[in-house]
């Protein structure tokens, strides 16, 4: 019966094709839009996540305390143990170091006196050791205005206004008077490789972004670093998952009474995120569930339609003395099938176009011209597991949903009728 | 055209359920679109409001000297008020701070802050400065509700404050915190500690000198006062449309993929109302009509879809749209991190062109897809669509 | 007339406890103040992490010129504070660079212990900056000590008063209290190791605490001392910054 059915459904184009190209349609804009509404919500967490949260974070509870006030002097100490440890334990995370650190930035005139100074917020990043990816992460190519980014140790670049502030261009020398781990005050001399701006005010009005070995040195910070975070391979951050990883670090690795063992946080349990995270989760499926009742009602009448253009064969079956109830049901099997392919072929092209999207992003900067925000300038999806199921509900339920409604025709009219709808 | 609108609205009952689901869908293409671009009018509002009401008035001057990005540069950002300006702040216009770099120990740890001496008077700005003013001689100050939890501060408080004055000499004080407030513009709450303004003019031995002063309504024209520039308000929100552009422009996929949906409900619903009236496609050119008649005949059809959708709209979005502008909507999204200010709930804010142009938009779109299927009738041979044979 | 007498009475008192007091003053000036001074010593900064010490040797001259060179640990050697008037400049061999400290950087905090440049560049007279009174007298320790407040005469003071415990023999301060202008106590001082040098006693070890912050302070050890020595004038110069 199944094989008889689905033979008919390929051999009668006009059976199957449109049906399964509207219902697939359907499914693919079903899945598309609920990994672009899940990367769009995210889209604010990652950038929080990319440049000060990480997905999880680690660092001393008195660091964590005191978090506002940059206080390198609470560092992690021995953070290279800690690094290596964190990536044997959790190897499913990308786990990265930095320092962030204020201290004045000072440019020198030819005889190396003090010519320009100001006051500077610092990063020190994995930039040079080859196995990090930070320089994508805070996407610092793109927010290059001059210059190039460090290529080797005491190159630094400095924020665009900043520089202009100082007077200093790519390729000038400047030194950093920054306070140690102990407070004591050190300096360390920078060449300018290039400039750059986020399009936030507070950094670009003056920051330094250094390789964390350079920030390691100047500091007198060996081995330590301010914070480890760590990312999600995918890119994308999982609360739950973020939260029970915090929960058991915690619980192994670090003493309550002492304030410089480690401790791990998630995004959401730093500042005012977690609400946020749920504030969000709350609404993409708000959101989804409106697309995917909406998708229903598309389907469904898609699965009347579907049903109507066939009264004529249905004449002629009940013509021929088959029984109502088997072509009903016969039917609503073939609907199945459709709504199944459809499904299926909807899925899977959907799931193209989100990775599409989640790889390369669409591209806003056009409509962005003039703006200044550290906001994406590309807007991703984000493929997640619902995406490989989510396209069915409508797809098949409602598929067959519809079929169900307008086969109900089959009972209601008379042979004769139908079988005149055939002459038609 | 009156007869095609008659036809269109016959066929389209005729069909029943498959044109309410149409209908239905197309529905809420209209009532989320014209929610979500409420939504960001009303975080755009929002936003300048709560700055308006929290920070900037209807603009400020600043000493030339301030830089809130620079908080060395606050020891010499001071000046005496302008004379015109001082009148203004005796009928409430203006609202004088003096900012003052100081130091708070709380449970013996050293925090920089910025101290702000506000008029426990002042009039227009939301700080609940009236709560400085303690009439018993403690010197209160008020801190937002981040600040209370970066220092561990609650209301009945006390914290050491220091601070050093115009001539360097090292000053501190017990005050007590009388208020905590609770703001969504982080520039007025981290990092900052307000005091009565007299008391800290008299601390820092400033008399009647001020950083900022912010304006109750906007200038039309800056005055300018030598030593002050003036920040318009349209300066101080920049960010905030910059903001909004972005979350709109990622919204406009939303849009598409929506109206996209509604389409191909159109479309399909159309494809077949060619296959199955065949015959009375037949019938109407043998009654005279020409082929592009027919056509638009169709077309008519399926854009009134994007009518009846319209008024279900009407029916069921103005109440929820209504409900959404009096609870608001609250928003998942942390911007306090780039120092600007946003509510977490969004009362949204819907204009009539916004409305209008939605519609449009809509309707419009509809009558594209209705139109494209239909366009296989002018290909027809009359008489084979009135005997109704397969084309 | 009683009243009048009173204040007579009350005025001599004043008046006479204020002479005491600045010639308390001078004696501690004389002992404390000289042309000139060479010292090395050893400052270490009780921090919460554990301790570190830091070892240099200055020249100073008055009280508008003094040089500082860092000895140890490794990561300070070589580091050089020249202070010239109102100037500072500080000089550090890994950057090969000079730079000035001016303004806000003035009230930064020395190599993270609880004195700010601006607290070592302060040295002003006492009697130039400060009235004086006795107000009593009290044992510290085992020493007879004479308890003086200290009120600025002069606005640009950094602490409006202080509360100074003078050794009643040997005067040299035994212990300070700076006070903020409201009378909070802000930072205290602790002398001890009161040593005979060239005729003067001196003391040779400072205790500096914050009183408003947790922590154990900074305490400052002169390991050498001589006074009125020739310091080389090229000293006092930029130039010896590099050398």
């Amino acid at each position: 019966m199944i094989k008889f059915l689905i033979k008919g459904l390929l051999r009668d184009k006009s059976r199957s094709r449109l049906p399964i190209i509207v219902v697939s349609l359907g499914v693919m804009l079903t899945v598309f839009m609920h990994a672009y509404i899940t990367g769009f919500m995210g889209d604010t967490f990652e950038m929080n996540a990319k440049f000060s949260t990480g997905h999880v974070k680690v660092m001393t509870r008195a660091y964590a305390e005191n978090l506002s006030q940059l206080p390198i002097d609470l560092a992690l100490t021995e953070s290279g143990e800690l690094l290596t440890n964190l990536r044997i334990n959790y190897p499913e995370m990308e786990w990265t170091q930095r320092i962030q650190f204020g201290g004045l930035i000072d440019a020198p005139d030819s005889t190396g006196e003090t010519r320009s100074q100001g006051p500077a917020i610092g990063l020190g990043i994995d930039l040079l050791s080859g196995n990090g990816n930070e320089s994508e992460r805070l996407n610092l190519s793109e927010s290059l205005v001059q210059g190039r980014l460090p290529a080797k140790a005491g190159e630094a670049m400095l924020s665009d206004d900043f520089a202009k502030k100082l007077n200093v261009i790519p390729g000038d020398d400047v030194t950093l008077i920054g306070s140690t781990m102990n407070g004591s005050m050190s300096m360390y001399n920078f060449i300018v490789s290039g400039t750059v701006r986020f399009g936030v005010e507070i950094m670009d009005r003056g920051s330094i972004i250094a390789d964390i070995e350079d920030i390691r040195i100047a500091l007198d910070m060996e081995d330590a670093s301010g914070e480890i975070l760590g990312f999600e391979k995918s890119g994308f951050y999982e609360n739950e998952k973020a939260e029970t990883m915090s929960a058991i670090f915690n619980s192994n690795t670090s003493e309550g009474d002492d304030e410089y063992s480690p401790m791990m946080k998630s995004l959401s349990q730093q500042g005012n995120m977690g609400q946020y995270v749920q504030m969000s989760e709350l609404w993409s499926a708000y959101i989804s569930l409106i697309f995917i009742f909406a998708m229903s009602l598309v389907l469904w009448n898609a699965g009347l339609l579907g049903g109507l253009r066939r009264y004529g064969e249905v004449g002629i079956r009940l013509a021929i003395g088959e029984e109502k109830g088997h072509i009903y049901r016969s039917m609503i099997l073939e609907s199945f099938f459709i709504g199944l392919a459809g499904s299926v072929l909807g899925t899977t092209i959907g799931l193209f176009f989100a990775w599409l999207v989640q790889t390369y992003g669409i591209d806003i900067s056009g409509m962005m011209k003039g703006a200044s925000m550290m906001m994406p300038s590309t807007i991703r999806a984000r493929i997640t597991t619902p995406d490989f199921y989510i396209g069915f509900i409508p797809g098949v339920l409602s598929t067959v949903f519809g079929t169900m409604l307008s086969g109900i025709g089959i009972y209601r009219r008379q042979t004769a009728t139908l079988f005149k709808e055939l002459e038609a | 055209m009156k007869l095609a609108l008659k036809l269109a609205y016959r066929n389209l009952m005729g069909a029943g359920l498959r044109t309410w689901l149409n209908v239905i869908v197309l529905s809420f293409s209209f009532v989320i679109i014209i929610w979500l671009k409420g939504v960001m009018t009303g975080w755009d509002h929002q936003a300048k409001t709560d700055m308006t009401n929290w920070e900037i008035g209807g603009g400020q001057y600043w000493q030339s000297n301030y830089d809130p990005y620079d908080p060395f540069t606050i020891t010499d950002s001071h000046a005496p008020i302008p004379d015109e300006l001082k009148k203004q702040e005796e009928t409430g216009e203006i609202v004088p701070m003096l900012l003052l770099q100081g130091t708070i120990f709380p449970e013996g740890r050293m925090m920089p802050v910025t101290i702000r001496g506000v008029s426990p008077t002042q009039s227009f700005l939301h700080l609940p400065a009236s709560k400085l003013d303690t009439g018993d001689g403690t010197i209160s100050a008020i801190i937002g509700a981040q600040m209370a939890k970066h220092s561990h501060l609650k209301e009945g408080d006390y914290v050491t404050l220091r601070w050093r004055d115009a001539n360097g000499t090292f000053d501190a004080t017990d005050v007590l915190i009388s208020s905590v407030f609770s703001t969504n513009v982080p520039s007025v709450d981290l990092g900052q500690i307000y005091i009565p303004l007299s008391t800290l003019q008299e601390f820092a031995l400033l008399p009647d000198e001020a950083t900022i002063i912010t304006l109750k309504n906007a200038e039309e024209s800056a005055t300018d006062y030598p030593g002050w520039v003036y920040k318009s308000k349209k300066d101080l929100t920049r960010q905030v449309d910059e903001m909004i552009k972005t979350k709109s422009a990622g919204q406009t996929v939303i849009y598409a993929i929506l109206l996209l949906l509604a389409m191909l409900a159109i479309f399909d619903t159309q494809v077949l109302s060619i296959f199955r009236r065949q015959k009375e496609i037949g019938t109407y050119v043998a009654l005279g009509y020409t082929k592009q008649q027919v056509v638009g005949l169709f077309t008519v059809e399926g854009s009134m879809h994007a009518l009846l959708a319209a008024l279900l709209s009407a029916a069921y979005g103005m109440p929820f749209l209504a409900w959404q502008a009096k609870v608001g909507w609250t928003m998942p999204i942390d911007a306090s991190e780039f120092g600007m200010a946003i509510a977490q709930t969004l009362y949204p804010v819907y204009s009539f062109g916004l409305v209008v142009s939605t519609v449009l938009i809509i309707t419009i779109t509809t009558a594209i897809v209705s139109y494209l299927p239909s366009r296989k009738i002018a290909k027809m041979n009359p008489t084979d669509a009135l005997r109704g044979k397969l084309q | 007339m009683k009243t009048s007498l009173i204040t007579f009475l009350t005025f001599l008192f004043v008046h006479l406890s204020a002479q005491d007091a600045a010639s308390i003053l001078d004696k501690i000036d004389a002992n404390m103040s000289s042309k000139n001074r060479v010292f090395e010593s050893s400052m270490t900064i009780l921090g919460k992490r554990g301790s570190r010490t830091i070892a240099s040797k200055s020249y100073s001259e008055g009280t508008n010129r003094s040089f500082t060179e860092y000895l140890s640990p490794a990561s300070e050697k070589g580091t050089k504070m020249l202070k010239l008037d109102k100037q500072l400049w500080i000089y550090s061999p890994s950057t090969d660079r000079t730079i000035q400290i001016s303004g806000h950087m003035l009230r930064q905090s020395v190599m993270g212990s609880d004195l700010s440049y601006e607290d070592m560049m302060d040295d002003r007279k006492l009697t130039e900056v400060y009235d004086a009174v006795v107000t009593g007298e009290e044992m510290l320790g085992d020493r007879k000590s004479i308890v003086l407040t200290l009120t600025a005469k002069v606005s640009d003071a950094a602490y409006h008063t202080q509360k100074m415990w003078v050794d009643a023999v040997r005067f040299v301060p035994l212990k300070q209290e700076l006070f903020a202008k409201s009378g909070k106590l802000l930072k205290q001082m602790e002398m001890k190791d009161v040593i005979q040098v060239q005729g003067r006693w001196f003391p040779t070890t400072i205790i500096y605490k914050d009183m408003l912050k947790q922590g154990d302070g900074t305490e400052f050890k002169m390991t050498k001392i001589s006074f009125d020595q020739k310091i080389p004038e090229h000293i006092f110069s930029k130039a010896s910054l590099k050398q």
